[in-house]
């Protein structure tokens, strides 16, 4: 990149003469430079790319307007020039909108929404219009017609890249036989090229839209190319939700600051935020205080100093007579000494209330000067630190935290109440002097820091650094080990002594002035326990639909699918979904088909560089049955694998929206999605695999058996032996047989398999059953009886019914409930 | 075992289809059919004191027609079977390369054999559960019987009638060859002393020549290499019948003592009829490893295939005797092995002038 500032020392005209050739670059010149950011790298992408983006703002359209879209498609060679025109059932654009719409780039509905849709940034149309015109010249030619408007509008456009305006060419009502939609045509400079993906594009896209038709003209089809629909269910309508707070950025939250109207920063919380009410404003704005104030340091009262204490308000306050002086200086004194501990505003409230209590018994006027005045001469008194009088460590031990510092005049009320603490947050190990020596330095240090009023007011980072600090001094003076975990258990305990303070936070406009309070804001709602974002903003395929649409699209032998719930990435919700169809009419040579949806987009370039693929890779499908070299990597065999991410906010690796990003919670659902359906695959897998072996079995040996029995009955001179018995035992199967003994029939199932199996049985008889003996119900249709038993049949068991019919009655016996491979019929 | 019955054809007959009978009722009572025997390993092989033979142990495996494999081996026994009627039925008999080859003819591919292993194992599989020998099955192995030389009369059946042979005086060089069924053979006369089995064509010539079986009146056997049945046969009638001392000569590596093993305590796959072919009281007369370090024989080196027989030998069941273990060990020890043909190193008449006379002696035979 060239360097645009100028040079220290060098001619001093040189800026201006630069500045002369800087200038603004419109979005569309730069759109020009840079095509394929947006997929118009090539004319073969190009094509696909223009398709992609109208097909995805048609099913945009008409699902927002409740439309089952049905959407043609057709691209013709025109000259040097490939014609491309879209038409959709959508509700149409208004006159005034159309401009706008396809000639201005980044205009667009949803930019600005959280809610699952295809399009987003308002870019892609109009990219296409410009790479038309770019490559051939021509303007776009539009045609809309609004639902319930009696003619259509036609514009021809092209866009001024220059302003990033649209330039209309012609504008003039037509007629168009399509009740409502919208037609666009572009001339465009491509080739074919990319027709498989082409192709594949608009059929990924009817795999994850069963409820739209689509259809495809293109010249090297020799007809079109038809999707038809797989359900009239549109998918669910998504609520637009307002941001989560795990979700936004610093200069995002600061612009909402900004442009909200509420006064409050708990009103804009809950008024710009998803799942933010009253309690958890209070949260994030105490979570906020503690960062924007910092917390005081509350300090106890000892029995010994409630006098002092009680001395020091009687001399602060004047003119109230004996009595009610007494009583309020004892009053505070008594508050204060059934309190564990007590921080600056706590003080203040307690004087306020004792004052309050005292006038009305008295009679006499508290006022503010004299509250304060009473709150500093307690306060003083509560936390009085005299550094030259700090007790010596010798003292400290001999008195092991008792009455400290007793002189008067220079007391010491910090240290030795720091000393118990960090005794008791530290190792036992160590020495009564190094902590005492600590605590002095501490003491020493917060005093120094106790700021304004000694409030003792710090944040977490004020007091991490100043037990830092002492700690530095005792390893550096007292030659003494002071290590990360003491000075952390001694954190703990003291912040564990903070109070939230009730001051005011600023209001949003000052908030969102300081970018610092801002991000101390930022940083409160992150670290706040907030419930994950609503999921209506989501409109998942659904598991039954993923499996309808791979049935539409892929003549395979077995489907599955799965939709995870719910989960949330920086504040966007988002669901995973699979789908494996396998077998069947697929190709069985080389990779699996991997079909990558976003927000129900196929995505059709940069497999490579997608997440979805990763995933895939690194599953070792050996595991669910499907062949893959090496244990890794893409596996083989006939199958389809889809993946669809639908989020509020689709992390993609570029603006081209070919490959979603990897984030590790977006992977990890991935990954568990697709375990889910090739779990089913696996089983389905392996009951054919099992399947087949009996079939293979039972092929072999339902020759070599007879021909055994053939050959046994030879050598010995017999009649062949009857082996059905034999060979339903030997295929671990059911078997039904009837014996028929003169009038009386008698059915009977064996059950040689391992398992419990319960056998449909339906004997259809042309003459009625007499004298049924079992559990079976007979039903007369027009001349037959239809005899209906299905027994329970434990493995190794056997069941049996009989009835008496006439001789040369026919019998036709159909057995269901049971896999085929499984059942030997000899009725 | 042997055919005693006036129509051993017909009992031999009666029990396959007796088999093939088994096969039919299971079928009939709905079961799926199978054939139990036992298994033909070295752990499966036991000794038995009242016979003094290694016989098959208490270890079965059975072939049923649940799997397609099993399936195959009885339709194949089957077939096998009515093919062995069929051919006692007319009197005749066939080599068991034959067999293999006649199953080519079969009208059910799938009852084709896939390679000779195969018929073989059939054959042995039926001999066993059936109880007649293959011999009675009138199956025979391919290579033409091994021969006997020294002063032994004898009567042979033979297709064109009854033949009286004196192994000696009757043959040429090569000496007197055994019938694939020596049950055939009867004893009329002998002037034997002790009978001398031999494994090798070379050491055999090497004896007639120096007219050792003239010299010692021994019958000499030999064995070729592994001993077909019909050689251990006759060699347990000649020691049973005319009671006569055995003693088997070989090559000093693992599998000559092999060879030693099913003439004395018979072989892992016909452990069924080791009462039958074994003589259990053969003695070994060398070449014993003790004897390459004695006459300090020319030696090639063991390979690790050696090593591995010697090992295994160590383990198998028939070779857990004092004197075996010994020897195995000293071999493992030298790392040596050594041909009957390296005495010739001494002389070409040292092997039976001094190496047999004195083995002999010492073995107490002479």
């Amino acid at each position: 990149m060239t360097s645009f500032q100028s040079t220290l020392g060098e001619d001093a005209g040189i800026a201006d003469e630069l500045a002369q050739s800087q200038r603004e670059i419109s979005i569309a010149e730069f759109f020009e430079k840079n095509k394929h950011m947006l997929g118009f790298d090539s004319g073969a992408r190009g094509l696909v790319t223009a398709v992609k983006e109208a097909v995805d703002n048609a099913l945009d359209a008409t699902e927002e307007a409740g439309i089952l879209p049905d959407i043609y498609v057709e691209i013709t060679e025109v000259g040097d020039y490939y014609r491309l025109v879209i038409e959709d059932n959508g509700p149409g654009i208004t006159k005034e909108q159309v401009p706008k719409v396809f000639g201005k780039l980044l205009y667009g509905s949803r930019f600005h929404k959280r809610e699952q849709s295809r399009g987003q940034q308002g870019i892609g149309i109009s990219a296409a219009v410009l790479y038309s015109q770019l490559t051939s010249g021509k303007p776009a030619k539009i045609t809309s017609r609004p639902k319930g408007s009696a003619d259509a509008e036609y514009v021809e456009l092209i866009i001024d890249t220059d302003t990033n305006e649209p330039e209309i060419k012609t504008a003039e009502r037509t007629t168009w036989d399509r009740t409502h939609g919208t037609r666009i045509e572009l001339e465009m400079e491509a080739n074919m090229r990319a027709r498989s993906q082409l192709r594949g594009y608009m059929k990924h896209t009817a795999v994850v839209n069963p409820h739209a038709r689509l259809e495809l003209r293109e010249p090297g089809l020799d007809g079109p190319m038809k999707f038809e629909r797989g359900t009239d269910q549109l998918p669910a309508e998504t609520k637009e939700i307002r941001p989560h707070p795990h979700g936004v950025e610093l200069g995002t939250l600061i612009k909402m600051l900004e442009a909200t109207e509420s006064y409050s920063v708990s009103g804009f919380l809950q008024g710009e935020f998803t799942r933010v009410g009253g309690k958890t404003a209070e949260k994030v704005l105490n979570a906020f205080r503690d960062r924007h104030f910092g917390r005081e340091l509350s300090w106890p009262v000892a029995a010994s100093h409630e006098a002092d204490i009680e001395d020091a308000i009687v001399d602060a306050v004047s003119n109230k007579g004996a009595d009610a002086t007494e009583s309020f200086a004892s009053g505070i004194v008594e508050v204060l000494g059934n309190r564990e501990r007590t921080c600056r505003f706590e003080l203040a409230e307690i004087v306020d209330t004792v004052a309050d209590r005292v006038e009305d018994e008295t009679g006499r006027t508290f006022g503010d000067t004299v509250r304060e005045n009473a709150i500093e001469a307690a306060w003083a008194a509560v936390v009085a630190f005299d550094s030259d009088a700090a007790v010596s460590t010798d003292e400290a031990v001999a008195a092991n935290g008792d009455v400290a510092g007793a002189d008067s005049d220079g007391r010491d009320r910090l240290t030795s109440d720091l000393y118990a603490i960090v005794d008791e947050a530290t190792s036992t190990r160590k020495d009564d002097a190094v902590i005492h020596g600590f605590s002095e330095r501490l003491a020493r240090r917060l005093d120094a820091d106790a700021g304004e009023e000694r409030r003792f007011r710090f944040t977490a980072d004020e007091l991490q650094r100043a037990i830092e600090d002492a700690a530095d001094a005792t390893v550096e003076y007292d030659e003494v080990s002071f290590g990360d975990t003491a000075r952390e258990n001694v954190f703990e305990a003291l912040w564990a002594l903070t109070r939230t303070v009730p001051d005011d936070l600023p209001k949003v406009k000052t908030v969102a002035a300081d970018r610092d309070t801002a991000s101390q804001l930022l940083e409160a709602m992150r670290e706040t326990d907030i419930l994950a974002p609503p999921t209506d903003c989501l409109s998942p395929i659904t598991d039954t639909l993923v499996e309808a649409g791979l049935r539409k699209e892929y003549d395979a032998d077995f489907y599955a699918a799965a939709t995870r719930d719910a989960e949330v990435h920086g504040g966007d919700p988002f669901i995973v979904e699979a789908g494996i169809a396998y077998g069947g009419e697929l190709k069985s040579e080389g990779s699996i088909d991997l079909l990558r949806f976003a927000n129900r987009v196929p995505l059709v370039y940069q497999r490579g560089a997608c997440a979805s693929t990763d995933v895939v890779k690194q599953i070792g499908w050996r595991n669910y049955g499907l062949d893959q070299p090496g244990g890794s990597g893409m596996p083989n065999g006939p199958a389809v694998l889809m993946i669809h991410v639908a989020s509020t906010n689709v992390p993609f690796t570029s603006e081209s929206k070919d490959a979603i990003a990897n984030i590790p919670a977006i992977e990890d659902e991935i990954e568990l999605a697709i375990r889910e359906a090739a779990r089913e695959l696996k089983s389905y897998l392996n009951k054919r695999r099992s399947m087949q072996k009996r079939r293979e079995k039972q092929d072999v040996l339902g020759r070599i058996l007879p021909e055994m029995a053939e050959k046994v009955a030879e050598v010995t001179g017999r009649e062949p032996p009857n082996i059905d018995g034999a060979m339903a035992r030997i295929m671990n199967n059911l078997s039904v047989d009837r014996e028929v003994s003169g009038t009386t029939v008698t059915l009977s199932v064996e059950n040689y398999s391992d398992r419990a199996e319960q056998p449909e049985i339906t004997d259809i008889l042309s003459a009625e059953p007499q004298a049924l003996n079992g559990d079976a119900s007979v039903v007369d249709m027009d001349g037959e009886w239809f005899l209906q038993w299905s027994p329970s049949v434990s493995a190794g068991e056997e069941a049996s019914i009989s009835y008496e019919v006439p001789e040369e009655t026919d019998f036709d016996v159909n057995v269901d409930g049971v896999d085929a491979e499984k059942l030997t019929v000899n009725a | 075992m042997s055919s005693e019955t006036q129509n051993p054809n017909e009992d031999a007959r009666e029990q396959l289809i007796d088999l093939a009978a088994d096969f039919y009722d299971q079928f009939a009572g709905g079961k799926i059919p199978e054939l139990t025997l036992p298994t033909r390993t070295k752990r499966n092989i036991e000794y038995d004191p009242d016979s003094g033979v290694w016989v098959y142990g208490d270890r079965t495996s059975t072939r049923s027609a649940n799997s397609v494999r099993g399936a195959r081996k009885l339709l194949k026994a089957v077939y096998t079977i009515d093919f062995l009627a069929q051919q006692l039925d007319e009197d005749r008999s066939s080599t068991l390369r034959e067999l293999y080859y006649l199953s080519e003819s079969w009208d059910n591919t799938e009852a084709h054999f896939s390679d000779q292993d195969e018929s073989n194992q059939m054959i042995e599989d039926l001999e066993i559960v059936s109880e007649v020998t293959r011999e009675d099955l009138h199956m025979r192995p391919e290579e033409s019987g091994a021969t006997l030389m020294g002063p032994l009369l004898l009567r042979e059946q033979t297709r064109r009638g009854e033949r009286e042979i004196h192994c000696q005086k009757d043959v040429g060089e090569g000496g007197y060859q055994i019938p694939n069924n020596p049950d055939t053979i009867e004893f009329l006369d002998h002037e034997i002393d002790f009978v001398l089995c031999v494994e090798t064509g070379g050491m055999r010539d090497r004896l007639i020549e120096n007219g050792f079986d003239d010299d010692y009146n021994c019958l000499v056997v030999h064995l070729k290499g592994q001993p077909a049945r019909a050689t251990r046969r006759i060699t347990k009638r000649l020691h049973d019948e005319l009671d006569l001392p055995v003693v088997v000569f070989t090559d000093g590596d693992p599998w000559s003592y092999r060879i030693y093993g099913s003439v004395a305590y018979g072989s892992i796959k016909s452990a069924h009829l080791s009462e039958y072919l074994a003589t259990p009281e053969a003695a070994f007369v060398g070449i014993q490893p003790e004897d390459i370090v004695e006459y300090d024989l020319p030696t090639d080196p063991l390979a690790d295939s050696d090593i591995n027989a010697l090992e295994s030998e160590l383990s198998d069941p028939r070779f857990q005797t004092d004197y075996w273990t010994e020897q195995i060990e000293l071999q493992l020890e030298i790392e040596k092995k050594a041909e009957q043909q390296a005495l010739a190193s001494r002389g070409l008449d040292f092997v039976t002038d001094t190496y047999l006379p004195e083995r002999l002696d010492a073995m107490g035979v002479i």
